[in-house]
């Protein structure tokens, strides 16, 4: 597929969660974590930098923060240096970003980084920042935040093929019992049973509190290697065996029948042609899930089930340890929190961490060989897909 | 007939040009108060001709005429209006005023987290409304009657409204079925 293989041979996060601390603290806080989870990783073998940031201009008035970044984190790229913005999928693209590079024999050692900082004195601001994603000038003055339209989703997916409020609670119920096997998850150590999830209180109808995923502050980064250089630095390397990204739209108005995500079935596609494998084939799938619905189509639109059959593949527990495919083992949005520019980084954090058999037990998956990551913006507007391959040589 | 064809004859042809080079100057929309909130806060855009060159979307609406525009070109119709066609990339474009009614393809509601300038308008519905007779689905606020009492399906009325600074926008009404 590409001139060389590339490796993810590395990676670490913050704790997520309201953190009584700076965004640029944070990129220093990342840092010494990342040299300390990859030991033999040395700063001047870094030769570019990309860092995955939505909206540090709105939550950190901060513009150019990839140099920012890179004395932050002690690093003096000489390749590459930017920074990566796609909303929420901002940390994704950052990886994608130095996959190409490293592909292209533009770089051969290169750190992918997510920082966000998402909790601010007014929450009503950091609410505006979230509509700045959308088509401003035509969906903001209609209030356009993100629940209102996932919950357009669940209205027309309940509506079509029957998804109930306790299916959504069953992908809320699994990802927070991961999130309790993840100590640097924001609901960590917190009980969300069923019947408690079904009686929080409503934020966008039909969704509930439990339904969407939250306001977090945390950074994540990894490292990309040359297939060469994989060996120098782990013994367990997570290969990138294929990419696919699909935006069909942006403004609301073309979001389509909303029930399912075409965009996603073409992203999806591509990254199975270029890795040569299909859904059967995956072990486990850190998938996008800013609301429970979301998880849901996103089954269904990746060919896990077909259509209209996600929230009984959620309810019979075949997205679960045992199931088809392990969903969301980190804990996923819901559980770990979102801070937009970190969580593609943390999915793929959690990817080499399972390769590696360095999780802990309750959310382990056995002998897992291939994983999918789904990292999406937007209204659902942006699917961006990568398949990794443990446990083999380049 | 084609979606734009039937948008044509639904509405009547428009012939008025789209804001490109060379056409006559739109009047002026006149003296404003003072914007309530700094432009990098604010969801309602600029609406005068010294801002955007779809200065007519807002003349048009302020006389209560939701439009839109579509390419002479290619006859592609657009949502939101544009200054060049996203098919053929053309910029001779014209107005066409839109259908002033339409039916609810889905909805919800913001019962929290609103962002600045709208906390007190909490709780407000929102829904994709698709118009009567064109291939358009437009995202708005639903006024008139609470979250709980819609139904998809339901009949709004699009309302042109002035946002109390000058500058107006569009929003839905819920009609009686």
């Amino acid at each position: 597929m590409s001139a060389r293989a590339v490796a993810l041979v590395g990676g670490v996060t913050t704790p997520f969660g309201v953190r009584p601390t700076t965004w640029a603290e944070m990129a220093q806080e990342i840092g010494a974590a990342l040299f300390r989870a990859v030991p033999a990783l040395r700063t001047e073998d870094v030769d570019s930098l990309f860092v995955g940031a939505a909206e540090p201009e709105r939550f950190a008035f901060q513009s150019h923060v990839a140099p920012l970044v890179a004395e932050q984190m002690g690093l003096r790229p000489r390749r590459i240096l930017q920074r990566t913005e796609l909303a929420c999928a901002s940390g994704q693209s950052a990886i994608r970003s130095a996959y190409a590079a490293i592909a292209a024999g533009l770089s051969d050692v290169a750190v992918a980084v997510g920082v966000e900082k998402m909790n601010l004195p007014s929450m009503a601001e950091a609410n505006t920042s979230m509509v700045c994603v959308m088509d401003r000038p035509w969906d903001g003055p209609g209030g356009a935040t993100a629940p209102p339209f996932f919950a357009m989703v669940a209205q027309r997916h309940m509506r079509e093929y029957g998804t109930t409020e306790e299916q959504l609670a069953a992908v809320s119920e699994k990802n927070h019992r991961f999130a309790n096997a993840n100590p640097h998850a924001q609901f960590h150590a917190k009980s969300f049973r069923r019947e408690k999830l079904r009686g929080l209180p409503l934020v966008a109808p039909p969704l509930r509190l439990g339904d969407c995923s939250s306001m977090t502050d945390g950074a994540a980064a990894v490292v990309l290697v040359a297939e060469d250089r994989a060996r120098a630095y782990t013994d367990t390397p997570a290969w990138i065996r294929g990419t696919g990204q699909y935006s069909d739209f942006h403004n609301l108005a073309h979001a389509g029948e909303l029930s399912r995500w075409p965009g996603l079935t073409a992203a999806a596609g591509e990254a199975f042609r270029s890795a040569g494998v299909g859904p059967p084939d995956i072990d486990f799938a850190e998938l996008h899930d800013c609301f429970s619905i979301s998880e849901i189509v996103e089954y269904e639109a990746i060919g896990f089930c077909a259509p209209g059959e996600g929230g009984r593949f959620v309810e019979d527990g075949r997205s679960d340890l045992g199931g088809d495919v392990v969903v969301n083992p980190r804990g996923g949005l819901l559980g770990c929190g979102h801070p937009l520019g970190a969580t593609g980084i943390a999915q793929a954090v959690e990817v080499h961490d399972q390769f590696a058999r360095r999780v802990p037990a309750a959310r382990q998956v056995p002998n897992p060989e291939w994983a999918l990551v789904h990292n999406l913006s937007g209204s659902a507007n942006v699917h961006s897909v990568m398949i990794y391959q443990g446990g083999r040589a380049a | 007939m084609s979606a734009s064809e039937k948008a044509h004859r639904a509405n009547g042809a428009d012939a008025e040009a789209s804001g490109s080079a060379g056409e006559p100057a739109a009047k002026p929309t006149g003296e404003r108060p003072p914007e309530k909130r700094p432009f990098l806060l604010d969801f309602f855009p600029l609406e005068g001709e010294e801002a955007t060159r779809l200065s007519r979307f807002y003349e048009r609406l302020r006389e209560g005429r939701l439009s839109t525009t579509r390419c002479r070109a290619d006859g592609e119709l657009h949502w939101p209006p544009r200054v060049a066609c996203p098919r053929c990339h053309g910029e001779d474009l014209e107005w066409l005023d839109l259908p002033e009614s339409g039916r609810i393809y889905a909805f919800s509601a913001v019962l929290g987290g609103a962002p600045l300038g709208m906390e007190s308008d909490v709780p407000y519905a929102v829904g994709l409304i698709d118009l009567d007779g064109v291939p358009l689905r437009l995202f708005g606020r639903i006024e008139g009657r609470p979250w709980s009492a819609l139904a998809i399906g339901d009949p709004v009325a699009v309302e042109p409204y002035d946002v109390g600074d000058g500058r107006v926008f569009y929003r839905f009404r819920a009609l009686d079925a």
